[in-house]
Order: structure tokens, then sequence, then C-alpha cells
């Protein structure tokens, strides 16, 4: 119960943010719809290629979002007050992870309603993909946390813009990972972004059997990881800021 | 009984002692106030108190329980207004009650809120953002919220900060209203803030607590005429007066 109190004030707390709407709903519609339109002769572009692209992409705003709240709760002291209730460091965890399912579920809804309009074809993949993709958002909530337990709110953002840019160029969503050389590529293959993009892709194509071994381990391991680094970090640094 | 008992209190930062070895004694229903410079260790004390951090050594009894083995029994009964505001920026006032209500899990909250909100008189900021509001109505949210689980020992830590004279003696008038009903923890920069609210007063410096007392007593022990000169040369040991 506590969790979902917790939840809720932090879902309120972003969605009366208007930037958090615009940046992590608005601008990767906007995207979708434009690319859409200029008929780029290159396999990235086509729908069924670009939109799981547009949601990972929409995720790294989820990233930025999450960090955010998590700063500004440590930089207004509000962690204080809840240090000394009987709250719990996994309930904060998992009231700032519930806070953001719904946002990133309005992402998944729309994104693919205005894929549908634009001309995917809708088939059952499509929800299939969407539950996929609700699990690689775990990844980008985490590195979240992670951010906002490290960094000022200002500085969280900033930070979070290297994770929006590096979903940019090395998720394969704008160009094949190989256009830029093979070093670029193994760099891709060994970030999780790209992983995140084909898993959704693939899934959506109704080609879950060429998923790679690759593709799993690298996802799993960075939001394995990263969620145990979350925990841990948080937990540190909440009782590290009261060092005064 | 005692609401708080510290034997040989001690808080290490690495090489940095915070807070070096106090014994302190704090009775139920009393006011007791917690004075000293920047850095003295009030806040480090308090953080302590609360269950924030845990000491380096020495003992904290709340209540007769052991601030390590009964840390979540101690969370139940009490609760602080942090120095900073500490309320969520984008949420109503009423929003702000009804979630601290639920962190605490209060059986009747909409009763609990409605009292106090009539306590703080805060109907007509009630649909209001927290982060909209002056810093006197802030200061008055932050100790509504301190007080949504009827705790029975409250920290507030430096309550008056940065507020007007107007805004300052309306929240005296509400601490003082809190008086034997539970036990206060205060701690301020202001010596007539101390002087007139609390029952007893104790002095920080470098980590030390190097008096505790009424304000006359306090004065008489200095050899002062008024409670400023007193808190100075207690604190200072005499080498500013």
């Amino acid at each position: 119960m506590r969790t979902l109190n917790f939840a809720k004030r932090n879902f309120k707390e972003i969605m009366r943010d208007p930037l958090s709407i615009i940046f992590a709903v608005l601008l990767p519609l906007f995207l979708l719809f434009i690319f859409q339109q200029f008929h780029i002769p290159n396999q990235s572009y086509e729908l069924q290629n670009f939109t799981p692209g547009i949601l990972v992409f929409g995720f790294s705003f989820i990233t930025l979002f999450t960090g955010m709240l998590v700063s500004k709760d440590r930089t207004t002291s509000l962690l204080i007050r809840l240090g000394i209730s009987p709250m719990r460091p996994v309930e904060y965890i998992l009231g700032y992870l519930l806070s953001v399912l719904p946002i990133i579920a309005i992402q998944n809804i729309l994104f693919f309603i205005l894929a549908v309009i634009l001309g995917l074809k809708f088939s059952i993949n499509l929800i299939f993909a969407m539950l996929a993709s609700v699990l690689i958002s775990l990844l980008f909530i985490a590195v979240g946390i992670i951010i906002g337990s490290l960094c000022s709110e200002k500085a969280s953002s900033g930070i979070s813009s290297i994770i929006v840019q590096l979903v940019c160029f090395t998720s394969g969503m704008y160009f094949p990972k190989e256009a830029l050389g093979k070093v670029f590529a193994t760099i891709c293959e060994w970030l999780p972004f790209e992983s995140c993009v084909t898993i959704i892709k693939e899934i959506l194509n109704d080609r879950s059997e060429t998923i790679s071994a690759r593709n799993i381990a690298v996802f799993s391991l960075y939001t394995t990881v990263f969620f145990v680094l979350a925990i841990v970090v948080f937990r540190q640094k909440m009782t590290s800021d009261n060092k005064a | 009984m005692l609401a708080i008992e510290t034997k040989n209190l001690i808080k290490k930062f690495k090489e940095k002692t915070a807070v070096n070895g106090i014994n302190l004694t704090v009775n139920q229903g009393e006011l007791f106030a917690l004075l000293g410079t920047n850095g003295a260790g009030k806040t480090t004390t308090i953080k302590m108190l609360s269950t924030l951090i845990l000491p380096t050594a020495g003992e904290i009894k709340i209540n007769g329980m052991d601030i390590r083995k009964d840390r979540q029994r101690i969370k139940a009964i009490l609760n602080v207004s942090p120095q900073e505001t500490a309320i969520a920026p984008n949420l109503s006032v009423k929003e702000n009650l009804e979630f601290m209500a639920g962190v605490y899990q209060i059986p009747h909250k909409q009763e609990k809120i409605t009292q106090l909100v009539k306590l703080f008189q805060l109907e007509e900021v009630l649909k209001q953002k927290a982060k909209t509001l002056s810093g006197g109505w802030q200061r008055k949210v932050s100790i509504a919220l301190a007080l949504i689980n009827d705790p029975e020992i409250l920290f507030l830590d430096e309550p008056t900060l940065g507020l007007d004279v107007i805004a300052r003696k309306e929240l005296w008038k509400i601490i003082e209203s809190l008086k034997g009903k539970i036990t206060v923890i205060l701690t301020t920069h202001y010596m007539e803030e101390a002087e007139s609210l609390s029952d007893r007063i104790g002095i920080m410096s470098a980590g030390n607590l190097v008096a505790v007392g009424t304000a006359q007593a306090l004065m008489e022990q200095s050899g002062t005429q008024n409670f400023e000169d007193a808190f100075v040369k207690i604190a200072t040991g005499g080498d500013l007066s």
C-alpha cells in the first residue's frame, strides 16, 4: 500500500510537469509522423522497423524524468521526511518504478495507434511487442534511478540527455549499426540499446526466432546489473545525503 | 518516563567527529531546544535521534526502545519537520497531507486531515500547489505533515528559519499549543525562540553538549543578564564575552 501511495504521488509529480508530456510522448509521436512523410528510401524508416526505435527513444525520456524526480526528492529533503517514516528502500524503488509504468503504457498505446493509422499492419504481434517493451522499459527506469541518486537535478537532466543521444546513435533506429564501420557496430552490439530495439522489432514482425542469444544476454545483463545498482546506490545516497 | 535518553552518543564521518559523546535526557511532553553555532552537531544529533542515521557508538533510547533493535517501532511514533520544507512541490496542500497519511497508513485519514487543516488554518491554501506557497505557508504545511501520525516525539529543525516576524509568531503559537501533549525537540538559531518556547535548553559546541538547563538557569550559570549573552559565553567558552 505504501508503495502504491508513493507511486501515485510520483505519477502526479511527473504528469504535472508539461515538459514530461511534450518530450516523452509528443516529440516521439511527431518524429514518427514526420519521418513517414519523407518516404526515406531506407529500411530503417519503414514503419515496422522505425516504430520500435521510436518506442525505445521515448523510453530514454523516461530515464530523464525518473532521474529528475529522484534528484528533486533528494534536494527538496522530501527523502529525509520519508527516510524517517516506516517506508523501506524497496518501497521507494518500486514506487518510482510503478509510477512511470502508466506513462510507458500511454506511450506504447499512442505510438502504436499512430503507427497503425500511418499504415502498420495490426496483428497480435503488436500486443506482444507492447508487452516486451514494458519489460525493456525497466532498464531505462533503473538508469534513471541511478542518475537521480548520484546527480543534482540540473546534472540529472544533462546526463540523461547523453542516454537520449546514445539511444539515437547506437540503437540502429536512424541508420544500421554497420553504416559507421565495424568498431562502431561492435560498440552498438555491446551497449543495450540496439538489443532493446531489435527485441521489440523482431517480436513485432513475427520473427522472434531471429532474436539472438546476444540480444537477450546483453539486455538481461544490463537490466539486472542496473537494477541492483539502482537499489544499492539509492540506499547509499539516502544515508550519505544525511551526513551533515 | 523519559522520551529520549542517550548515553555517550558519538557520530564520526571518516576522521571528523560530528557528535562527541553526548549524554542527554528529555522527558515526555517536554519542549527541549537544542542550540549551537553552525556545525555544532545539532542536525547530526537530530538525524540520529530520528532514526535517519545510525550512531557510530553509544546508545539511544526512544520511549525506552533501542534505536538499533526497535527501529521500525520507533519510526511509527516520531516525525520530523526538516530544515528544508520537504514537501512534494507539484502536489496541492491537500494532496501532500493525503500522501503523508498514506505513508503512515493512517486509518481514518480524512478525519486526521480535517483536524490538521483546522489547527493550521490551511483552508485557503488547501487546493494550492505546494511550490506556489510563501515560505511561511510552506513551514506551516511542513509541520502539519509532521503531525499526520500523531507522533509522540516531534523534531522541528529550525522551523522558523527565514520567516518574517508575523509568520514566526504564528508558528510559535502552533508550537506552544503542542507543549505538554507531545515531546518536541527544536533546533533554532533564534535565541528568543528557544527562550520563550522551551522548557529546557541544551547548548552544543564542536560536537559536545556543553550545557543543559532552563533559560534562567543558563543565565545564572554564565553570570549574564540576557539569554543571548549566556549562549555566546557558554558556546564559545567565554572567548567572545
